[in-house]
C-alpha cells in the first residue's frame, strides 16, 4: 500500500514541472457571459468592483479597435492588483501578446529608458501573417532521449519518423528534447513539428494503435496516418510581435539577437520601416494587428521622463492598451519635487480610468488562504485556518500566505497529517511579520551596528 | 504548344542577362553570383576545366525582412549539420539527396540506400511535373522537381527516364530535352564574357 502511494508520487513528479508562484492560483477574471463578477473564480476571490471594470476593459482589447487605452490599478499592498492583472492575461489566451514589466526594469546602464519602453511598447503589439514555413509531419515510431554521460553535458536523443510510404531518423537538439518532451510525445502519435522554430503539436493517436483505446481514455483522438513525404512546405499563421520583426530587421544583431537577448538600440528608421510595411500587408490583407496589452507593475518607479514619453507613446494608433499597477498614494513623482497622486503627473492621470482595489474583509481572506492551500498542496484543518486567517487581519495576507508552506514543513517534521494550530503556532513565533520585526528592531536599536549615529531624517521616515 | 516553348525559354534567359552578376574564379571553379530584380539571390559554381554546373543555390529574403538560407538546387551544403542547429537534424545514416547534373543528363543520387534495385519504383508523373521515387518496403519517398523544367514550361516525357542502383546509391537520370541543351548553351556563353575577379578580391554583398 505504502510502495503504491510512492509510485504515485513520483508519476505526479514528472507530470508537474511548474514551480507555484506568488499567482499559480490565478486562472481568469472569474466573470460570466455577463460580465458580472463571481464571488470565488478561477482563483479570484472578492474585489468584485474591481473584477467587473476589468472585464469591461477586456471586451475593449478582445475588439481590438481602440489603441492608445491606458487603465490604472490603485490599491493598498495585498490587495490583488497583480492577480487581476494576471487574471487578464489569463483570459486572454495565449494569441494576444501580454506583456508584463515592472517600473523599475527599465533602468538599465545599457538601454535608455524610453528606448526600454519602446520596446515594451512594440513586445505588445503582434503581427499575424501567414508565412510558408518548412514542417515535418508523421508518425512517431521511436522515440529515444539518452541522458547526458557526464555532468552538464548536453542531452541527445533520436526520433523515429513515417508516413504511409517512408521513414526517416532524426537528431534531437537540446531545444527539440525539451518541447517533445513537455508534449508527452511517444511512440504512435502523429505530430508535427516547424522545421525553424522547433514547435512540435501532437495531432492525436494513430489509427494503428487503436487497440491502446482502454489505457488512453476516452478524450484521445485518431488520426490517419499521414502520407507521402514527412517533410513539406506548409503556410502557417503565426503571430509574431512588431519587436520581434525590429530585431530581425535590425541589421548589426541580425535573426540571432532574439535568442541572446542583447538587441541594443533599435533605430527609429528601421521602425519607421516597418510600420509603413505592415500597413501595407494590412492593405493587402497579407496580415493583422493583434494588438494586446502592456502591464506595467510598480509604475510609481518611473521618473518624469518616462511619463511624459507615455503620454506621447499613447497616441499613436500602434499602441497597446497598457495597464499599470501601483501601491501608492500622493506622493513625490519620481525625478522631481512636485507630488501628484499615485505619484503619476496630472496630465498622464488625466488619460486613464483608474480602478481602485478594496482591502480583503475577513471572509475574504479566508477564501483566499484556502485557495492557497490547495494550490501548495497542504492540508490544514478548519481551526488553523481561522487562526491564519485572524493573523492574516492582524498582520497582512501576504506575511499569511508565506506561513502556509512553513507550518505544512513543521507538521511534516512531526508527521502529523494536516497542519493544526500548534504549527501554525510554531511558525507564528519562529517568523516575525513585518510590524513585529519593526517592534523589536525599535527595543534593541541601541545594539545594531552604526546605532550611534543619530540623525534627524531618521525621525522623519 | 510549340511556338509557346521558345518564348519561356528565353524569359529566363532575359532575367539572367538582366540580372546583377557578379564572378569569382577559385579552387579551379568558376562561381558566379546572380542578383534578381525581385530581390532573389542565385549564385552557381562550374568546373572550370569541363565547364559543368557543380552548384546551384537560391536564396530569397524571409518575408519580415532579414536574411534568409541558401537552398540547394543542384549540389550539396559542404557545411552539412554545423548550422548550430539546437532544433531538428536529419540523421546521417539517412537517405542523402543530391542532384549531380551532367552534360546532358538531369541526375539525382540518393546516397546510404541499401536496398537492391528491385525494391525502387521511379515513375514519372507529367501532369503534376514531378519524378516519383518509391520503395516497396516503404522506406523511403520523394517527389522530385526539375525546376529548370519549370522555368521553360518544358512537357515532362516519361521515355527520358532511366534509374541504376550500384554502391549503396540510387541514381536517377533524366535525359535533358533539346530545349534545355540549347539554353545552357547560351547561358555558358553569357558567363564565359563575364569578367572574372582575381581570387579574394571579391565584390559581392556580404550577408
Amino acid at each position: 500500500m505504502t510502495e503504491e502511494a510512492g509510485k504515485l508520487e513520483q508519476i505526479r513528479d514528472i507530470t508537474r514541472i511548474d514551480r507555484i508562484g506568488a499567482h499559480s492560483h490565478i486562472r481568469g477574471l472569474g466573470l460570466n457571459d455577463a460580465l458580472e463578477p463571481r464571488h470565488t473564480s478561477q482563483g479570484m476571490v472578492g474585489q468584485v468592483q474591481a473584477r467587473r471594470a476589468a472585464g469591461i476593459i477586456l471586451e475593449m482589447i478582445k475588439e481590438g479597435k481602440i489603441a492608445g487605452r491606458a487603465i490604472l490599478i490603485g490599491g493598498q499592498p495585498g490587495t490583488g492588483k497583480t492577480a487581476i492583472a494576471m487574471g487578464m492575461s489569463q483570459s486572454l489566451g495565449t494569441d494576444t501578446p501580454f506583456t508584463a514589466i515592472s517600473g523599475s526594469e527599465i533602468f538599465s546602464l545599457e538601454m535608455s529608458r524610453t528606448e526600454a519602453l519602446t520596446q515594451a511598447f512594440r513586445k505588445s503589439i503582434g503581427v499575424r501573417i501567414k508565412e510558408e514555413t518548412e514542417i515535418i509531419e508523421g508518425e512517431v515510431v521511436e522515440i529515444q532521449i539518452d541522458r547526458p554521460v557526464s555532468e552538464g553535458g548536453a542531452k541527445v536523443g533520436k526520433l523515429t519518423l513515417k508516413t504511409t510510404e517512408m521513414e526517416t531518423i532524426y537528431d534531437l537538439g537540446a531545444k527539440m528534447i525539451e518541447s517533445l518532451t513537455k508534449e508527452k510525445v511517444q511512440a504512435g502519435d502523429i505530430i508535427t513539428i516547424d522545421k525553424s522554430s522547433g514547435r512540435s503539436t501532437k495531432l492525436g493517436r494513430s489509427y494503428t494503435r487503436a487497440r491502446d483505446y482502454d489505457a488512453m481514455g476516452p478524450q484521445t483522438k485518431y488520426v490517419h496516418c499521414p502520407e507521402g513525404e514527412l517533410q513539406k512546405r506548409k503556410e502557417v499563421v503565426h503571430t509574431v510581435s512588431l519587436h520581434e520583426i525590429d530585431v530581425i530587421n535590425s541589421r548589426t544583431q541580425g535573426f540571432l539577437a532574439l535568442f541572446s537577448g542583447d538587441t541594443g538600440e533599435i533605430k527609429t528608421e528601421v521602425r519607421d520601416q516597418i510600420s509603413i510595411k505592415i500597413a501595407e500587408w494590412r492593405e493587402e490583407g497579407k496580415a493583422d494587428i493583434v494588438p494586446g496589452v502592456l502591464f506595467i507593475d510598480e509604475v510609481h518607479m518611473l521618473d518624469i521622463e518616462c511619463f511624459s514619453f507615455l503620454n506621447r507613446a499613447l497616441e499613436s494608433d500602434m499602441a497597446p492598451i497598457l495597464i499599470m499597477a501601483t501601491n501608492r498614494g500622493i506622493t513625490k513623482i519620481r525625478g522631481t519635487n512636485y507630488t501628484s497622486p499615485h505619484g503619476i503627473p496630472i496630465d498622464l492621470l488625466d488619460r486613464l480610468l483608474i480602478v481602485s482595489t478594496v482591502p480583503y474583509d475577513e471572509k475574504e481572506m479566508h477564501k483566499i488562504l484556502a485557495i492557497r492551500c490547495e494550490e501548495e498542496d497542504v492540508e490544514m484543518n478548519e481551526e488553523a485556518l481561522a487562526i491564519l486567517t485572524k493573523i492574516g487581519g492582524e498582520t497582512s495576507l501576504r506575511y499569511a500566505i508565506q506561513l502556509i508552506t512553513a507550518s505544512a514543513l513543521t507538521c511534516r517534521k512531526r508527521k502529523g497529517a494536516e497542519v493544526e494550530i500548534q504549527d501554525i503556532k510554531r511558525v507564528y513565533a519562529l517568523f516575525l511579520d513585518e510590524s513585529r520585526s519593526s517592534q523589536f528592531l525599535k527595543e534593541y536599536q541601541k545594539d545594531f551596528m552604526f546605532s550611534e549615529i543619530q540623525t534627524d531624517t531618521d525621525n522623519s521616515k | 504548344m510549340a511556338s509557346a516553348k521558345p518564348r519561356s525559354t528565353d524569359r529566363w534567359l532575359e532575367e539572367l542577362k538582366s540580372s546583377k552578376k557578379t564572378c569569382l574564379v577559385s579552387d579551379g571553379k568558376k562561381k558566379v553570383h546572380y542578383l534578381f530584380t525581385s530581390g532573389l539571390e542565385m549564385s552557381e559554381d562550374y568546373d572550370l576545366k569541363t565547364g559543368t554546373m557543380l552548384v546551384r543555390r537560391f536564396k530569397r529574403k524571409s518575408i519580415f525582412g532579414g536574411d534568409g538560407k541558401w537552398e540547394f538546387e543542384v549540389g550539396l551544403s559542404s557545411s552539412r549539420g554545423d548550422e548550430g542547429n539546437q532544433i531538428i537534424t536529419e540523421c546521417f545514416s539517412n537517405p542523402i539527396f543530391t542532384r549531380v547534373d551532367t552534360s546532358v543528363y538531369f541526375q539525382w543520387r540518393i546516397r546510404n540506400l541499401t536496398y537492391p534495385k528491385s525494391n525502387y519504383i521511379i515513375s514519372c508523373n507529367p501532369v503534376e511535373r514531378e519524378i516519383l521515387v518509391k520503395t516497396v518496403n516503404k522506406k523511403y519517398f520523394k517527389k522530385i522537381n526539375i525546376p529548370d523544367m519549370d522555368r521553360c514550361e518544358l512537357p515532362f516525357d516519361s521515355k527520358a527516364l532511366s534509374f541504376d542502383h550500384a554502391n549503396n546509391t540510387l541514381i536517377i537520370s533524366y535525359k535533358k530535352p533539346l530545349a534545355i541543351l540549347d539554353l545552357e548553351k547560351k547561358v555558358f556563353k553569357e558567363i564565359s564574357n563575364l569578367k572574372a575577379n582575381e581570387d579574394g578580391q571579391v565584390d559581392c554583398a556580404q550577408s
